[in-house]
C-alpha cells in the first residue's frame, strides 16, 4: 500500500501548479468583485469559506461560554453542600450547559467543517444553496441571545434539563419560552444546512466521483444531514407542543387533562438518540479521514464503512427507549429496546476494527491531528464500553439518572466528537490559514487534554456505580473525594482550551511559517489539490477527471490502469 | 448562465423541494405520535390507569378522603378547605377545591406542602393535578380558588379507612417577606 502512495507522490509537484492554478488563475479578479469588505462581507456572506469561519468561530465561542458553565457546576460541586449558587441557578447551569454545548457548539462546530470542507472535497465551487447558506447562519447568533437573556428574565433561564422534561418545563418561568424559541430558531437553521448538504453533495460531486468513491467526511455528512431533517423537526413539534401546554391550554402532556408526561420523553428522545449519532457521525468522517492519512494507507474497508454508517443511522430510530427503561415498560418494549441498543454496538465495532486496521503495518507518525484521532478512537470505545453496559435494561435501572451516564456521554461527545473537531482543526488549519501550526504546542494542547479530560470524567463512572445522581448542587459526603479530583480536572480542561485558541491565532498570525499546498504526504483528497491557503473561490472548473482518478486510486478506491502506471 | 449550471441549478431547486416535504412530513409525524401513543396504550393495555381516567365512573370500594390545611406560623392568610370530605371509587377519580385568601396588604408568595394519613395511602393516591405542585403568587387581599385532582389506583384496599390529605403552607423566601408583611398588617391593625 504504501508502495503506491509512494509511486503517486513523485506525481503531485505537477497537480501542484495545477490545483494552485484554479486558485489564482482568473479566479482572483473574481475575489475582489464578489467579497465585499469589511463588516459586510460577513452579513452577507453568501461564500461556503466565509460562512464555515463563521459557523466555527461562532461554535467556539459557545464552546467557551458553555464550558464557563460547566466550571460553575463543578466549583459548585467541588465539595459537599451549598457553596456559590442557588439550587434553581444550579439546575439551570445544567440545562444551558447542555443545550449550549449541543446545539450551539458540537452542531454547529461540524457544519461549519462540512461548509468549509465539503465543496473543497468533491469538487463542487460552493454550496447549493448560498444565499440560504447565509440565513442558516444568522439564526444561530439570535438562537444563542435568547439562551442568554433568558438567565436576566424573571425565574430566571430554562432549568427543566437540556431534555426539557415536563412536568417541570411545563410550570417554570418565562426563561423556558425563551429556551423553546432558541431550540425552534436553532432547528430551523438545522434543517436548511441540511438540506443544502445534502444537495451539495448529491448533485455537485466532480465528474468520476461516484457515492461510493466519495472521502468518508462527504459519506458522514451526507447521513447526518439526513438523520437531522428526519428528527429536527421532530424536536420542534416536541418543544412546540410544549409551549401551547405552557399557554394555550392543551394538554398533550398535562396528565390531568388527559394527557401524559411519558408521551413527551417519547416524542423527545425519538429526536434525542439519532441526535446523539447526529454529533457522532461527522466525527467519525473526520477521523477516516485524518487516520489514513498518517498513516499512508487508504481507509481499511471502506465500502464496510459505508455500510456502518447507514446501518447505525437506521438503528438509531429503533433504539430511542433505552432513555426510558425507568419509566415503567412492560417487559416485552424493554427487550426490544435493549436488544436493538445491543445491535448498534456491531456496525460501531465494525468502524473501531476499519480503524485500526487501517494504522496496522501502516508508516504512522503523530502530528497533532493524528494523536487526537488515536485519543478519540481509546477514549470514544470506552464511551460504547458504557453505552454498552448501559444498554442492558436491569443494569439501567440501577444506573439511570446516576453520574454513570454522565461519563458515558461525555466520554463519546467530549473525546469523541469534541476531539475529532480538534483533530480536524489542525489537520485543516494550513489549508483555512495557509500557515503552518507549531507542532510543539499542538502536542501540548493534545496531551493535556487528554489527561485533564479522564481526570474529569473517569471517577464519575464510580460515583454513578455508587451511586450518586446527576444534576444535584448538593451531595452526600462519601462522594467527596472523587468530586474533588473531577472538579479539579475539569478546570485544567477549560485552561487547556485556552491553549487551542491560542494556537489558532498564533497559526492565523503566521504560525510556524507557510504551509505547503499539502503538508501531509498521506494526504490525498481533492482539497489538497488547491493552493493553501484556500483560495476565496476553488473548484470554479470542476477537477479534471484525470486529477479525481489519481486521488481515487491513491485512496485505494479504483485501480490504476496501465496506461497511468507507465505515467 | 450557462446552459450547465442552469440544469444543475434546476437538479438542486428539485432535491430541496423533495427534502423540504421530507421535513414537513416528519413535523406531521411528531404530531401523528399524540394520538398514536394513545391508541398503541390502549391496544397493548398499558396505563389502564390513564384510559380509566379519561372514562371515569368505576365501580369499587368506596374510599373516604378528609381534606384539612394549616398555615404555617407567620404566613398573613387563609385556607379553607371547600370540601372537606369528599367520597370516590378505586381506579376513579377525585376533585377537591381550596380557597386561598392572602389576609396582607403586599402580595404574597406561598407554597402548599402536602401529607397524607395514614402513610401507606400513598402508593394508592396519586395527584394528577395540583396547586401544591406550583409557587402560588397572590395579590394583596386576593382570594383565589384552586384545586386538587386524585386518581385512586385500582388495587385500592378496603381495609385502608379513611384518608386524610393534609395541607400546610409555607411562605416562599424562608418567611422574611411574611414577617415583614405581618409586622405591616399587625401595624395597622393598631392603628
Ligand atoms: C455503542 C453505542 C452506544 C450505546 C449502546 C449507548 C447506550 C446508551 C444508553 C442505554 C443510554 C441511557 C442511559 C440512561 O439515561 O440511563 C445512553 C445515554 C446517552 N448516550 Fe449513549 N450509547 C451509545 C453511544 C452513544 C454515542 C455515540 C453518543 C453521542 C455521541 C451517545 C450519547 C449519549 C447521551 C448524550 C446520553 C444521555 C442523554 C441524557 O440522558 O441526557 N451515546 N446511551
Ligand atoms: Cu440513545
Amino acid at each position: 500500500m504504501t508502495t503506491t502512495t509512494d509511486a503517486l507522490n513523485p506525481a503531485h509537484p505537477i497537480d501542484h501548479g495545477h490545483g494552485a492554478d484554479h486558485g489564482h488563475g482568473g479566479h482572483d479578479a473574481h475575489d475582489h468583485h464578489h467579497a465585499p469588505a469589511g463588516w459586510r462581507r460577513w452579513v452577507y456572506a453568501t461564500n461556503h469559506k466565509d460562512i464555515g469561519t463563521m459557523y466555527l468561530w461562532f461554535a467556539f465561542s459557545m464552546f467557551l461560554l458553555g464550558g464557563t458553565f460547566a466550571l460553575g457546576i463543578r466549583a459548585e460541586l467541588f465539595s459537599p453542600g451549598m457553596q456559590f449558587w442557588q439550587p434553581e441557578f444550579f439546575n439551570q447551569l445544567t440545562t444551558l450547559h447542555g443545550v449550549i454545548m449541543v446545539f450551539g457548539a458540537i452542531m454547529p462546530a461540524f457544519t461549519g467543517l462540512m461548509n468549509w470542507m465539503i465543496p473543497l472535497m468533491i469538487g463542487a465551487p460552493d454550496m447549493a444553496f448560498a444565499r440560504m447558506n447565509n440565513w442558516s447562519f444568522w439564526l444561530l447568533p439570535p438562537a444563542a441571545m435568547l439562551l442568554i437573556i433568558s438567565l436576566f428574565v424573571p425565574g430566571g433561564g430554562p432549568g427543566a434539563g437540556w431534555t426539557f422534561y415536563p412536568p417541570l418545563s411545563v410550570q417554570l418561568g418565562a426563561g423556558m419560552d425563551f429556551g423553546i424559541f432558541a431550540i425552534h430558531l436553532m432547528g430551523l437553521s438545522s434543517i436548511m444546512g441540511s438540506i443544502n448538504i445534502v444537495t451539495t453533495i448529491l448533485n455537485m460531486r466532480a465528474p468520476g466521483m461516484t457515492l461510493l468513491k466519495m472521502p468518508m467526511f462527504a459519506w458522514t455528512s451526507l447521513v447526518t444531514a439526513y438523520l437531522l431533517i428526519a428528527v429536527a423537526p421532530v424536536l420542534a413539534g416536541a418543544v412546540t407542543m410544549l409551549l401551547t401546554d405552557r399557554h394555550f391550554g392543551t394538554h398533550f402532556f398535562n396528565a390531568a387533562g388527559g394527557g401524559d408526561p411519558i408521551l413527551f420523553q417519547h416524542v423527545f428522545w425519538f429526536f434525542g438518540h439519532p441526535e446523539v449519532y447526529i454529533m457522532a457521525l461527522p466525527a467519525f468522517g473526520v477521523v477516516s479521514q485524518i487516520l489514513p492519512t498518517f498513516s499512508r494507507k487508504p481507509l481499511f474497508g471502506y465500502v464496510s464503512m459505508v455500510y456502518a454508517v447507514c446501518a447505525i443511522a437506521i438503528l438509531s430510530f429503533m433504539v430511542w427507549g433505552h432513555h426510558m427503561f425507568a419509566v415503567g415498560f412492560p417487559a416485552t418494549a424493554q427487550l426490544f429496546y435493549m436488544f436493538m441498543t445491543m445491535l448498534i454496538a456491531v456496525p460501531t465495532g465494525v468502524k473501531v476494527f476499519n480503524w485500526i486496521s487501517t494504522m496496522w503495518q501502516g508508516s504512522m507518525t503523530f502530528e497533532t491531528p493524528m494523536l487526537f484521532a488515536i485519543g478519540f478512537l481509546c477514549l470514544f470505545t470506552i464511551g460504547g464500553m458504557s453505552g454498552l453496559v448501559l444498554s442492558l435494561a436491569p443494569v439501567d435501572i440501577q444506573l439511570h439518572g446516576t453520574y454513570y451516564v454522565v461519563a458515558h456521554f461525555h466520554y463519546v461527545l467530549v473525546a469523541g466528537a469534541l476531539f475529532s473537531l480538534f483533530g480536524a482543526t489542525y489537520y485543516w488549519l494550513p489549508k483555512w490559514t495557509g500557515n503552518m501550526y507549531s507542532e510543539r504546542m499542538g502536542k501540548l494542547h493534545f496531551w493535556w487534554s487528554m489527561i485533564a479530560f479522564n481526570i474529569t470524567f473517569f471517577p464519575m463512572h464510580f460515583l454513578g456505580l455508587a451511586g450518586m445522581p446527576r444534576r444535584i448542587p448538593d451531595y452526600a459526603l462519601q462522594f467527596t473525594t472523587f468530586n474533588e479530583v473531577a472538579s479539579v480536572g475539569a478546570f485544567l480542561f477549560g485552561f487547556a482550551q485556552i491553549l487551542f485558541l491560542y494556537n489558532v491565532i498564533h497559526t492565523i498570525r503566521g504560525g510556524v511559517g507557510p504551509s505547503p499546498q499539502r503538508p501531509w504526504d498521506g494526504a490525498t483528497t481533492l482539497e489538497w489539490d488547491v493552493a493553501c491557503p484556500a483560495p476565496h473561490h476553488t473548484w470554479t472548473e470542476p477537477p479534471s477527471l484525470a486529477l479525481v482518478r489519481e486521488g481515487l486510486i491513491a485512496q485505494g478506491l479504483e485501480e490504476s490502469t496501465h496506461v497511468e502506471e507507465l505515467k | 448562465m450557462t446552459s450547465l449550471a442552469l440544469q444543475r441549478q434546476q437538479g438542486n431547486r428539485r432535491t430541496a423541494r423533495r427534502l423540504l416535504l421530507a421535513v414537513l412530513a416528519m413535523l406531521g409525524f411528531s404530531f401523528a405520535m399524540v394520538p398514536f401513543y394513545n391508541v398503541f396504550c390502549r391496544v397493548m393495555g398499558i396505563q389502564q390507569d390513564r384510559t380509566a381516567v379519561a372514562d371515569a365512573p368505576v365501580a369499587g370500594w368506596q374510599q373516604q378522603v378528609l381534606f384539612d390545611s394549616n398555615v404555617a406560623a407567620g404566613v398573613p392568610m387563609q385556607i379553607r378547605a371547600l370540601d372537606a370530605r369528599r367520597e370516590g371509587h378505586a381506579g376513579g377519580l377525585m376533585k377537591a377545591r381550596f380557597e386561598l385568601r392572602n389576609l396582607a396588604d403586599t402580595p404574597l408568595g406561598v407554597r402548599a406542602v402536602p401529607s397524607y394519613a395514614p402513610l401507606s395511602a400513598v402508593r394508592y393516591v396519586e395527584k394528577v393535578q395540583c396547586f401544591c405542585f406550583d409557587a402560588i403568587h397572590l395579590a394583596p387581599r386576593e382570594v383565589r380558588e384552586v384545586t386538587v385532582v386524585l386518581v385512586f389506583k385500582s388495587d385500592l384496599p378496603a381495609t385502608l379507612g379513611p384518608i386524610t390529605l393534609s395541607y400546610t403552607v409555607f411562605g416562599l423566601d424562608g418567611g422574611k417577606q411574611q414577617t415583614t408583611a405581618t409586622a405591616q398588617s399587625i401595624a395597622k391593625a393598631a392603628t
